[in-house]
């Protein structure tokens, strides 16, 4: 299990052309990745959720806060300690196309972080072939194909499988997707989401799934949290259903009012909402920080800065003054036949 | 055929010459017999009109199609959404409607009338640049790569009005400022800022400015939301809907996305392996489809609505230009309702009565 508690971090400005100030990356973000769960991070461009997926692999440090990874609390560490914990995070990149080393066969870049696997359990011998074809078996790739081949000789489905098994070879616990399937075919999307949901079955594997599109976070599997992020903070989150189904932060509703409907099957939401102005990263609200933005931002807005509260007796939670409800979702087009369009 | 005067110098005997009108593709073809022959006589139907269009690529393995046989029409005044996943051949094809298919590409048979501009394909140098952005405006693909990282919004545009001859800069200025203010943008902000200062949906939305701004009627837009997030997806849609209706444009919309497609375009034709494998109005299409592959396409699309159980991946992937089969359906092999016939030629397009069209062996026999 991992807790990610009151995570904060600011980038540096770097003076003169774009902005002098320091850029608010986070600003306190607490949840939990229960083992084998499914996490999601959804948001805009620039909300912070790639920094929090770079933050828990290691690969940025954080300025604030807390992470915990089987109860060791990492802040405590220092750096050098660190990494046996990060072993236990992987990520899987966005592009498998710049992901993979294109001089080195599928074969050999399984083989390193094997090798290395190997020697901290004490293997040899045949250990690390067998593991090697185990993995590619267990990501959907036939060895014999796969394992003599270079990047460019694959799909982008099966790269960014071959990415997933590489990330699989040092055991880990937790996998952060960042957009993982935003470079993939869309004939082949639907596989990989398929193969995370699986992994968490088959390897107890749980999964941080990091997206702007909150369509695919349905399809990592049952059971899901969802974390909505703005501006580095989380604005709304429950469980992925709920919050689908029932948003009530206006952010929330922004974000799933602007997936597209498609004509025939599916009728537009009644309620669909849209911010009133693109982000805006330089100014810094005194009160909530999606009022700048906010189609229904009210006087009070500007005041103060809504703290996460619980929505009366559910697990949902939300940072907003007026929460409510309202259908931003597109709706079947079998089932709103009787409200007209 | 009809002589554009505008551009008579160059377009007169170029466009006689150096197309092979193929007779090949003829079943592809049949489908269009009604289409009419002359630019001239359009009857108001189509502003572009794609036919048995035939775009190869010299390899070392041989000369092999990216589009092979494809003919399309685009109706005036709409929005035509084009649907394909990577190595597909859209690309290729919306860069034939510029007459501007890269090396070592080359058009085999084929023909695109443009409204205007006569058959494309045959114009040469000025006469092709002119019509180019004139008459038909194009949006790159990853706009942020279009626009000169060296040269401020504004002085690319001026460049744009003198390559094109515009005596009038002041107008063309002023008419960039008005389409940005259109787009909700800051137009001083914009026209004096370099690139790299602009967000990717503004560098999007200037790509669109550029491709308007000198009077086009024809829109080509070529992935124009990939790579945004979802909030600015929706605005570029929303502005690309408000441009189309207020400049009664023709528009093209290329995408992977069927979201994108199924949201604004009226018409929709899927592309797959440089073929168009069905093609009719984007509700009856989504609502129906009739061919094996865009009916796996949508139940492989990661939705919003729906029983997300009930989604199933399509099997194998999709070929690139070395795999794509050279006899037979270019689908079989990942097609659920392949059959023995499948594997001999290609399936010609079937035209049903409530204008759609599609090729596929197994659909033609349902719709019979």
């Amino acid at each position: 299990m991992i807790e990610v508690r009151e995570i904060t971090r600011t980038f540096a400005g770097r003076g003169g052309l774009v902005r002098r100030g320091g850029v608010r990356a986070l600003r306190g973000v607490s949840f939990t990745i229960p083992d084998h769960g499914a996490v999601s991070l959804i948001g805009e461009s620039g909300c912070g959720k790639t920094t929090l997926g770079r933050i828990l692999c290691g690969l940025e440090d954080f300025d604030g806060g807390d992470l915990v990874v089987d109860g060791q609390s990492l802040a405590a560490l220092k750096p050098a300690q660190r990494a046996p914990y990060f072993r236990r995070i992987q990520m899987i990149h966005q592009d498998p196309y710049s992901a993979l080393n294109p001089t080195r066969t599928i074969g050999q870049i399984l083989a390193d972080p094997l090798g290395l696997r190997a020697r901290q359990l004490g293997k040899g011998g045949g250990w690390l072939a067998d593991r090697r074809a185990e993995l590619l078996g267990l990501v959907g790739l036939d060895p014999d194909y796969v394992l003599p081949r270079y990047p460019h000789m694959l799909s982008g489905g099966m790269r960014q499988r071959v990415v997933i098994a590489r990330a699989l070879t040092v055991d880990p616990e937790v996998l952060v997707a960042d957009e993982a399937v935003s470079m993939i075919d869309v004939s082949l999307r639907l596989g990989i989401l398929q193969l995370l949901r699986d992994l968490r079955d088959e390897v107890g594997v749980a999964v941080l799934f990091i997206t702007h599109d909150v369509a695919t976070a349905r399809y990592i599997g049952d059971g899901g949290r969802l974390h909505v992020i703005y501006r580095g903070t989380v604005i709304e989150q429950g469980s992925t259903d709920t919050i689908i189904q029932h948003p009530v932060h206006p952010y929330t509703q922004c974000l799933l009012s602007a997936i597209p409907v498609l004509r025939g099957i599916e009728s537009p939401a009644p309620a669909r909402l849209a911010p009133t102005a693109p982000l805006d990263d330089r100014q810094e609200p005194p009160g909530c920080l999606f009022e700048p933005r906010c189609p229904l931002a009210a006087p009070e807005c500007a005041q103060r800065q809504p703290p996460l509260s619980q929505l009366g007796g559910t697990a949902q939670e939300h940072a907003c003054l007026f929460p409510k409800a309202r259908p931003v979702v597109a709706v079947p087009a079998g089932l709103a036949a009787g409200q007209g369009d | 055929m009809t002589r554009i005067t505008r551009f008579s110098r160059a377009a007169g005997p170029a466009g006689q010459t150096g197309r092979a009108g193929g007779p090949a593709g003829t079943a592809v073809a049949a489908g269009r017999a009604a289409a009419p022959e002359r630019e001239g006589q359009l009857a108001g139907a189509a502003a572009v009109q794609v036919q048995d269009l035939t775009v190869a690529f010299s390899t070392p393995a041989g000369l092999l199609p990216a589009v092979s046989h494809v003919s399309l029409d685009l109706a005036r005044g709409q929005i035509t959404g084009l649907v394909g996943e990577s190595g597909s051949g859209k690309s290729t094809l919306a860069l034939t409607l510029l007459n501007a298919v890269p090396q070592p590409g080359q058009v085999t048979s084929g023909s695109v009338h443009i409204d205007g501009v006569g058959d494309v394909l045959g114009l040469h140098g000025p006469a092709l640049r002119r019509a180019r952005g004139a008459r038909i405006g194009y949006v790159f693909q990853a706009s942020q790569n279009s626009l000169n990282p060296l040269k401020q919004v504004g002085k690319q545009l001026l460049d744009l009005g003198r390559s094109h001859g515009e005596r009038d800069l002041r107008g063309l200025l002023s008419k960039a400022r008005r389409l940005l203010d259109d787009m909700g943008m800051d137009a001083e902000r914009v026209l004096a800022s370099f690139q790299h200062e602009l967000s990717g949906g503004m560098r999007q939305r200037v790509g669109i400015v550029f491709a308007l701004v000198l009077n086009a009627h024809v829109l080509i837009l070529d992935e124009p939301t990939t790579a945004l997030d979802m909030l600015t997806q929706a605005s570029v849609m929303e502005i690309v809907r408000k441009v189309h209706a207020e400049h009664h444009l023709t528009t093209l919309i290329i995408s992977h996305d069927v979201g994108v497609i199924g949201d604004l375009a009226h018409r929709m034709a899927v592309m797959y392996a440089g073929r168009i494998v069905e093609e009719g109005p984007t509700e009856a299409v989504l609502a129906g489809p009739r061919h094996p592959y865009t009916r796996g396409l949508l139940a492989a699309m990661p939705r919003i609505t729906g029983d997300a159980g009930l989604a199933t991946p399509l099997p194998g992937r999709p070929p690139d230009l070395a795999s794509i089969p050279r006899q037979g359906c270019v689908f079989r092999d990942r097609c659920p309702l392949a059959m023995p016939e499948c594997e001999q030629a290609e399936p010609p397009v079937t035209v049903t009565s409530d204008g759609r069209q599609f090729a596929c062996y197994a659909a033609a026999g349902d719709a019979a």
